[in-house]
């Protein structure tokens, strides 16, 4: 394969671009690993969401809560800190670090590496100011505003081109498989990242998602796992397949493996992410999807896992003296973990019980402390002594660093898990009798507090350590001076990147695989009988494929040999594996899932107040911890459903016009989608749910008056702050652009409406003699106009509507639909479920 | 084969590969060589069993009827909850009358101590700990969004049944409701049971009207 070398060039690669993305990596670590202790111990102590200030500044401050500080911003502020921020740069350091010397090329544009390194620390910036402040998309993992989200594109792009660019440029014919996954990530960020955030701005910043409901529903955990995938995941396999071999001085375990893996990898991640919304009202063939991928994705994750510990073979004894190999080995055990137990929460039956719990905490974190936290620094140990020139300032600390940040992992995750399954379990007890549930949720919270301190303290074990790794680089980098590799390259005579698109596109394993993708679907979404046809024909076709495979299967790896000569066909078929999952189960959606394809339950339309107040509880952050979502799930149903309603889980159709929709992916406290209720008698617009407004009230300012052991923020500055009712126009202008079917209306009657509501709410509170907010004393009347105005009159207006729907009547009987499974087999059964909903 | 043994034994390319050793591949990147193992076995079945389990799974959920959809079982589970619900309710309404949850009931500490356990989870968010429905706030009485339980009214019937009633469904669905609030029907969350004992706390606490 080796190409004769007609000449040689000297190179300097650019180590720069490296150290300043290591230095801000660990820059950022320490900041969102800072915000997330923060956060831990927030669920402990109401009072460290801005109270604690009280004490620190002695009295100074005067507040029962900040609004920066709260969990519901913060949270946020900790995710995308450490995805974007800490594993962000410390991908970019390893990538820019190994492409140029697997490319034996320096990186192709300078200008490119300072405009991606510097525009990703002012995105980054960005982000900081703007989450606490309360701006946000509220969608979980994708909550940056527009202008941040246009620049992080951008970034992205510049980053793509300086990386292609650079491939183009290589010395170094073929590509190696940490390369392969660089691609992976390139090509399945840039595709996620667009298509879930296209939005329509509605004015600076507050814009609105295009998707609603379902497709938003899957579009999110599309991107939000994919996020999970792609930004720890397939990066960091890509930096483990350069730096542990390099490190152990061994060779990779499996050629082969890594090929049979990343392909699998790369094709089968996409098409796991409904396993976010199991149980649910999804429809159940797309959940079907999401849990068996889920689980077909076991194998392909450990792959890596096992060329990453099988390469140590031969090298287990530098485990005792090299702190770099301790890292990469946790690191990938902790990857194998963390990839054995995604599967495993995707098996409905267990989602059943871990989802909304801490259980995925844990999940993730194992992933993000053990997996993500150890390589990065495995990797930082490994880089510091050649980008300064010198040596480890101290092996010793890196050894204590590795002890006390292994112990905080464990006493973290096995807290998280704990919690989890415990509340999870108490969450389904159900008391003598078997009528009525045995706990209330606030109970289940305070039986959990235990483990939720050891959380905090495992936490901070790992930040600790982590400031020993920052001491350590930091020593280490003054002992040097900041020095770039330069090296001899042979420049071999220029045969690869010849392929053309025929060659790359039609042969057998291509063909096999589009073809086989293609009767696989068929066999989806085709009536009863031709599915089954085409799922006989997906079987000869895969048995031809192996006989294939196994009579001419030299021709095979010959061609994916060249293959690997080739960057651009290599990227292109890697686009293709990504795209097919992705299309398969949102084009379906957007295509069936129509207003008028919606039976049984209809979202009302809210109100302008109710908008606002929407607005207020996206923007405080609320989805943290507050699901909209009750499952198909006996426990769900029976404690949050409505007394005497058999089928009160919730249906599509009543979050239709929610843009973002706000299910939620964990219960901190109670779900709230039965929180609403009817008109109030004598009223125009004032509702009244399962609590009255006074609740909400008295909730809001002091949560643990109503709910004695909450944990839950005290929220003082929404009796203080206005409600934004002139940008009310604009944002209706924006919902009935994507659909949602608003009458049309001048901004004179949406403000008037906005108006006389608050007041009713407003008038309805002060007569029942509400506490005023320290420092009023107003008589009702004065107090009812101040209140009108606040937003926490607007917020109750949103909790007082929330889940509240109206029937539409079906049209005749239900009939199979093209693209959705699930109508065929209702058919088949003859079993109606929906006539429940015309009760 | 041990690990020294593997170091010095390795073959480059096609010759070992005849010999069926492990290869060590020809190329090398920036260093990092690579050997071609054959893919460990257990591996390769559990990546097999999970593609035939979603053969299988698909199959018999899309092509039998040996499964209800996720709708058909939680509504007929539903159906069978408030069945043996009403069941529960009768059975506790047959078997007790005013005078007893009055005798019996609201004057034995225990079981007025239970009542009094949930209403302290469930109901002093509205009702207030001493019942009055007021919060003390420095020298202010700020209203609770509940009636006061001790103030010798009751709006919705006055006998201990009518209490039971009250609590167990909530608000009549036609009655306004005090300042537009309603009372949730707390026979979602507690058996009857329970509900007769917090009624016996309630009358505990109102001792002279009913006759203590």
């Amino acid at each position: 394969m080796s190409t004769p070398a007609t000449q040689t060039a000297t190179i300097q690669y650019d180590d720069k671009t490296v150290r300043q993305f290591m230095f801000f990596s660990v820059l950022w670590g320490l900041v969102g690993m800072l915000v997330g202790v923060i956060c831990a111990t927030q669920l402990s102590w109401w009072q460290m969401n801005g109270k604690f200030l009280e004490t620190l500044t002695f009295g100074a401050v005067q507040a029962d809560g900040i609004s920066y500080l709260t969990f519901g911003r913060l949270r946020p502020l900790h995710t995308n800190a450490v995805i974007f921020a800490f594993v962000g740069n410390m991908m970019f350091a390893g990538i820019y670090y190994s492409t140029q010397r697997l490319c034996k090329a320096r990186t192709a544009s300078d200008l490119l590496s300072k405009i991606h390194m510097w525009g990703w620390q002012l995105i980054i910036v960005a982000a900081a100011v703007s989450l606490p402040a309360g701006l946000t998309r509220g969608k979980e993992y994708a909550e940056l505003i527009w202008p941040i989200n246009i620049a992080v594109a951008l970034i992205w792009v510049v980053f793509a081109v300086n990386f292609f660019w650079t491939l183009a440029k290589r010395n170094e014919s073929s590509l190696y498989v940490a390369l392969w996954f660089y691609i992976a990530t390139i090509v399945t960020v840039a595709m996620l990242y667009i298509v879930n955030h296209l939005s329509l701005p509605t004015s600076f910043p507050p814009s609105y998602p295009v998707f609603g409901r379902r497709q938003a529903g899957l579009v999110r955990w599309w991107h939000g796992d994919t996020a999970v995938a792609c930004f720890p995941t397939t990066p960091i396999l890509g930096i483990m397949y350069y730096f542990l071999p390099k490190a152990a001085n061994r060779p990779v375990y499996s050629y082969r493996l890594s090929i049979i893996h990343f392909w699998s990898l790369v094709f089968i991640y996409i098409w796991a992410g409904p396993h976010h919304l199991l149980n649910t009202s999804l429809p159940r063939w797309l959940q079907m999807l999401g849990m068996l991928f889920s689980l077909m994705l076991w194998a392909p994750s450990w792959g890596g896992m096992l060329n990453g510990l099988l390469t140590l073979r031969g090298a287990w004894n530098k485990l005792r003296t090299d702190p770099v190999i301790k890292f990469f080995a946790a690191g990938v055990t902790f990857y194998g973990m963390a990839t054995f137990e995604g599967p495993l929460l995707s098996i409905r039956a267990v989602n059943q019980l871990s989802h909304y719990t801490d259980w995925t905490i844990g999940h993730v974190h194992s992933g993000a402390l053990g997996w993500n936290g150890f390589m990065a620094a495995g990797m930082f140990y490994w880089l510091a002594p050649r980008l300064w020139k010198t040596k480890l300032w101290s092996v010793a600390m890196a050894n204590m660093h590795f002890w006390i940040g292994l112990v905080g992992i464990l006493l973290y995750v096995a807290a998280m898990w704990t919690a989890g399954v415990m509340q999870g379990l108490m969450l389904g007890e159900v008391a003598e009798g078997g009528t009525t549930l045995k706990y209330d949720f606030v109970e289940t919270l305070k039986a959990i507090q235990p483990q939720y301190i050891l959380r905090s303290f495992g936490g901070t074990l790992f930040l600790l350590g982590f400031v020993l790794c920052a001491i350590n680089l930091w020593k280490t980098a003054r002992s040097g001076q900041p020095h770039d590799d330069t090296v001899e390259v042979a420049v071999p005579v220029r045969s690869h990147d010849s392929m053309k698109l025929r060659e790359t596109l039609i042969n057998d394993p291509v063909a096999y695989c589009i073809l086989g993708c293609f009767t696989l679907c068929l066999w989806f979404f085709l009536p009863p009988y031709a599915n089954v046809a085409a799922l006989v024909v997906t079987i000869l076709l895969a048995i031809k494929a192996i006989h294939g495979f196994r009579t001419r299967g030299a021709k095979w790896i010959d061609w994916h040999e060249r293959l690997l000569h080739n960057y651009l066909p290599f990227t292109l078929l890697v686009f293709i594996a990504v795209a097919i999952g992705g299309a398969v189960q949102i084009i379906p959606s957007l295509i069936v899932n129509r207003e008028e394809n919606v039976e049984g339950r209809l979202q009302e339309l809210y109100t302008p107040l109710e908008l606002a107040g929407r607005d207020i509880y996206v923007s405080e952050g609320c989805y943290n911890c507050h699901s909209q979502m009750i499952r198909m799930l006996m426990p769900d149903v029976m404690r949050y459903s409505r007394a005497g309603k058999e089928d009160d889980f919730s249906h599509l159709g009543e979050s239709l016009f929610d843009h973002p929709f706000q299910w939620g992916s964990k219960r901190t406290g109670p779900d709230l989608a039965r929180e609403g209720g009817e008109i109030v008698e004598g009223s125009k617009f004032m509702r009244t749910g399962v609590r009255d407004n006074v609740w909400h009230y008295n909730h809001f300012m002091n949560p643990r008056q109503t709910s004695e052991g909450s944990n839950m923020p005290a929220y003082p500055w929404l009796f203080e702050q206005e409600t934004d009712i002139k940008a009310l126009p604009k944002k209706i202008a924006v919902q009935r652009k994507l659909g949602v079917p608003y009458p049309a209306m001048n901004q004179h009657e949406i403000i008037d409406k906005a108006r006389m509501q608050s007041l009713e709410i407003a008038n309805n509170l002060a007569a029942a003699k509400v506490l005023q907010p320290a420092g009023l004393e107003m008589d009702q009347e004065e107090f009812a106009k101040y209140l009108a105005d606040r937003q926490v009159v607007a917020l109750i207006a949103y909790m007082q509507k929330l889940g509240t729907y109206r029937i539409q009547e079906k049209k005749g009987p239900a009939e199979g639909q093209p693209l959705d499974p699930d109508s065929y087999r209702t058919e088949i059964t003859g079993n109606d479920d929906s006539t429940a909903n015309n009760e | 084969m041990s690990d020294e043994a593997s170091e010095t034994e390795v073959k480059r390319g096609a010759f070992a590969k005849e010999k069926g050793e492990v290869i060590l591949r020809e190329h090398e990147y920036d260093g990092i060589q690579e050997f071609d193992q054959k893919l460990p076995n257990w591996w390769l079945f559990t990546f097999y069993f999970a593609i035939a389990w979603f053969l299988i799974y698909w199959v018999i959920y899309y092509h039998t009827d040996a499964y209800r959809t996720d709708s058909e079982k939680i509504v007929s589970k539903m159906s069978a909850l408030q069945e043996q619900k009403e069941a529960a309710l009768a059975d506790a309404l047959g078997s007790i009358s005013n005078e007893q949850l009055v005798n019996d009931w609201a004057k034995s500490p225990a079981k007025v101590a239970a009542g009094e356990a949930i209403y302290t989870t469930h109901c002093v968010a509205c009702h207030a700990a001493d019942l009055t429905s007021t919060l003390a706030v420095g020298d202010q009485k700020i209203p609770l969004p509940g009636l006061s339980l001790v103030d010798g009214e009751w709006k919705y019937g006055s006998q201990p049944l009518d209490l039971f009633k009250l609590i167990n469904d909530g608000t009549p669905a036609d009655s306004a409701g005090h300042n537009g609030a309603k009372m949730q029907a707390w026979g979602q969350m507690l058996k009857p049971e329970e509900i007769f004992e917090v009624t016996a706390f309630i009358i505990s606490k109102n001792p002279d009207e009913f006759g203590l």
